[in-house]
C-alpha cells in the first residue's frame, strides 16, 4: 500500500544543489590537512561556538530523526523521556566535567588512548578492537533508515533506484571525509546544524498547527491510554527503560560515546569542554523530543486516515508490532502534509544530516582503529603518512560493509533499541573503564580486561540474537534490551573492581604519569 | 493522571523549542566566526611548523 507525496522535480533540483555545495565545501577543507592531529581533532583548535554545532550536526543526523520519531509513533508523549534524560545527562557533564575534561587534560585523541595512558597497550588495543566493531555494527542500519527515509519522502519506490541513491550519498561523504578530515567534518556540519534545526522547528509546528493540540493529545490517548503519557507505566517503557534510557542516552552518549567525546577532545581548552556540554545539553533534549513529537503527529494523522489506520495500527486499535513499517510512518507523514518546495528543503537538510552523520562516524571508527589497534601492535612506530592512508582505506572498508550489512540484516525491534544494544556493546565496558580508571586509583589492567569483555554480554539484546539462543525459552521470560543493558553495566563494573582487586597493578602508573 | 503527565509533557515541548531556537541563533553567528577563527589558527599553526623546519610526517 503506497501513500502519494507532494515531492516534485524542483524539490529534486533543491536537493541536487544543496548536496553539491556542501560536498564542494568539505573538498575546501583538504588544504588545511598536514598531520593526523589536523586530520583526527582539527588541530584542537575548536572554539565553543563550533564546536556545539559541530557536535550536534553530528547527533542530530537522519538516523536520528527517524529512530525517535519511531519512539513517539510507537510509545506516545511518554517517549519524551528519553529527551529529558538525553539532556540531563551532557547537562551533569558540563557542569562537573565528569569523565571529559579530565579525558581533555590527558590530550588524548580517542578514548582507548586513554586506556593505554592508564593500563597498558593491551587493554588499549582490546578497547579499540571493541569499540570500532560495535561502533560499525551500530552504523550498520543507518543506510536502512536512510532508504526508509528516502523511499517513503519521495515516492520512490523502485529498490534499484533508492540504492542507487544510497549509496552515491556514501560516495560523496567517502570524498570529503577521505581527503578532508575533521575540518571538512567541521565545517560541512556546521551548515548542516542550521538548515536542519530549522527544517525541524518549521516542520513541527506546521505539523502541530495542521492537526491542533487538543486533538493530538486526545488521540495519543485512545491509541496507548496511559502508557501514551506515563512512561514508568506497563507497556512501552517501564522503570528499567527509564533507567536505562538516563544511562545511555544521557551519560554514554554524551560523555562515553566517541564520536561526542571526540569533540572535547577537539576542543581549544577544559572551559571549553565545560561549555559545550552545557549548551550541547539543549540540543541532546531537542534531538530526541522534537522528532519524536513528529512520530506523534504521524501516528495522529494516520489514525483519521481509513488508508493509515488499516496500515498502521491493529484490529484493536493498537499499533502494529513492525518495526520496519512503523519507521516509515513519520517521512510518509511529511511527504502528505509538506507543501513542494518546503519538502525538498527538508529533505536536503535530513539527507544532508545524514551525511553529516556517516562522515563523523567513518572517521571516528577508522582513526581508532588505525590509532588504537594498528599502531600499537606495529609498536607505535608508523608515520603519519601511514596511518593518514590506513585511515582512508579502512574509511572505504566500513562505507563497503555497511552497504552488505544494511541489505541483510532483519531489524526485528525498534531502531533505537537496535543502536542501544549495539552502544551497549561498547559502552559497558567503556563506562566501567572511564569511571574507575579515572577515578578509582586501585583499578588495574586485569580489572580493565574483565570490564571490556563483560560488556560483550549486551549483545544478548539483540533480538535474531535471543531467536538464535532460544533465550526466552530458557529464562521462562523474554528480556528486553534495557534488562540487559542495565545487567551488563552491573556485571562490567562488578568484574572491573573484582579483577582489581584480585589481580591489582604492580605500580600507580596513572597517578606516576 | 494523564491530564498532569499531558500538560507536563506540553511544558517540556514548549520549553524545548524556545531553548533550542535561542541555541540555533546563537550557535549560528557565533560559529561562523569560530570557523573563520579556526582556519586562520591551522594556517598559522602549519607557518610556525615550517619555520621552525618541523617534519609534520613524522607527528
Amino acid at each position: 500500500m503506497e501513500f502519494s507525496t507532494n515531492f516534485t522535480h524542483w524539490d529534486w533540483a533543491i536537493v541536487v544543489i544543496y548536496l553539491s555545495g556542501s560536498v564542494v565545501i568539505g573538498l575546501y577543507a583538504n588544504r588545511y590537512i598536514r598531520n593526523m592531529a589536523d586530520y583526527i581533532v582539527a588541530g584542537r583548535s575548536l572554539r565553543s561556538y563550533i564546536s556545539i554545532a559541530t557536535m550536534l550536526g553530528s547527533e542530530v543526523g537522519l538516523v536520528t530523526v527517524m529512530y525517535t520519531s519511531q519512539k513517539g509513533f510507537t510509545g506516545g508523549f511518554s517517549a519524551f523521556h528519553i529527551g529529558l534524560c538525553a539532556g540531563l545527562g551532557p547537562l551533569i557533564v558540563g557542569l562537573t566535567g565528569i569523565i571529559v575534561v579530565p579525558l581533555r587534560e590527558a590530550q588524548v585523541k580517542t578514548i582507548p588512548e586513554f586506556y593505554g595512558q592508564r593500563f597498558s597497550t593491551g587493554v588499549r588495543v582490546l578497547g579499540g578492537l571493541i569499540l570500532t566493531v560495535a561502533g560499525v555494527l551500530n552504523m550498520g542500519v543507518f543506510l536502512k533508515a536512510g532508504a526508509i527515509f528516502l523511499t517513503a519522502l519521495t515516492g520512490v519506490h523502485d529498490p534499484t533506484t533508492v540504492n542507487v541513491v544510497m549509496t552515491l550519498l556514501i560516495v560523496l561523504v567517502l570524498i570529503y571525509t577521505i581527503l578532508g578530515g575533521m575540518v571538512s567534518v567541521v565545517i560541512t556540519d556546521y551548515i548542516q546544524f542550521i538548515v536542519l534545526s530549522l527544517g525541524l522547528m518549521l516542520t513541527a509546528f506546521f505539523a502541530a498547527r495542521q492537526l491542533g493540540w487538543t486533538h493530538i493529545v486526545q488521540t495519543v490517548e485512545k491509541v496507548h491510554g496511559e502508557s501514551g503519557f506515563n512512561p514508568f507505566a506497563e507497556g512501552e517503557y517501564g522503570l528499567s527503560y527509564v533507567i536505562w534510557s538516563f544511562v545511555l542516552f544521557g551519560l554514554v552518549s554524551s560523555a562515553v560515546w566517541p564520536t561526542a567525546v571526540i569533540r572535547a577532545c577537539a576542543a581549544e581548552n577544559v572551559q571549553v569542554v565545560r561549555r559545550l556540554y552545557t549548551f550541547s545539553s539543549i540540543g541532546f533534549m531537542t534531538r530526541f523530543i522534537l522528532p519524536q513529537f513528529l512520530g506523534i503527529c504521524a501516528l495522529v494523522y494516520f489514525w483519521q486516515d481509513a488508508v493509515g489506520r488499516e496500515l498502521f495500527f491493529t484490529a484493536e486499535g493498537g499499533v502494529v508490532d513492525n518495526p520496519d513499517l512503523t519507521l516509515k510512518a513519520m517521512p510518509t507523514f511529511l511527504a502528505q502534509i509538506l507543501p513542494a518546495g518546503a519538502i525538498g528543503i527538508v529533505c536536503a537538510g535530513m539527507l544532508a544530516a545524514f551525511m553529516s552523520t556517516h562522515d563523523s562516524y567513518l572517521l571516528c571508527w577508522a582513526s581508532v582503529f588505525v590509532e588504537d589497534v594498528i599502531n600499537p601492535l606495529m609498536g607505535g612506530e608508523l608515520a603519519t603518512r601511514t596511518r593518514l592512508t590506513l585511515a582512508r582505506i579502512f574509511i572505504l572498508v566500513i562505507a563497503v560493509f555497511l552497504l552488505i550489512w544494511s541489505l541483510w540484516y532483519p531489524l526485528g525491534q525498534d531502531m533505537l533499541d537496535y543502536l542501544a544494544v549495539t552502544g551497549g556493546v561498547y559502552a559497558s565496558g567503556a563506562l566501567a573503564l572511564l569511571l574507575l580508571g579515572l577515578y578509582w586509583e586501585r583499578s588495574s589492567n586485569v580489572g580493565a580486561y574483565f570490564a571490556l569483555l563483560s560488556g560483550l554480554f549486551a549483545v544478548l539484546g539483540l533480538k535474531p540474537v535471543q531467536r538464535q539462543l532460544e533465550l526466552a525459552d530458557r529464562l521462562g521470560f523474554e528480556p528486553t534490551g534495557a534488562q540487559i543493558g542495565l545487567l551488563t553495566l552491573l556485571l562490567s563494573v562488578g568484574t572491573m573492581v573484582l579483577g582489581s582487586f584480585l589481580f591489582p597493578n604492580a605500580s600507580a602508573k596513572w597517578k606516576e604519569s | 493522571m494523564i491530564d498532569n503527565w499531558a500538560a507536563f509533557w506540553t511544558w517540556v515541548l514548549i520549553i524545548t523549542a524556545i531553548l533550542f531556537s535561542c541555541l540555533g541563533i546563537v550557535v549560528a553567528i557565533g560559529g561562523f566566526f569560530d570557523i573563520r577563527t579556526l582556519l586562520q589558527t591551522m594556517d598559522r599553526q602549519h607557518q610556525d611548523t615550517e619555520e621552525q623546519g618541523g617534519d609534520e610526517n613524522q607527528k
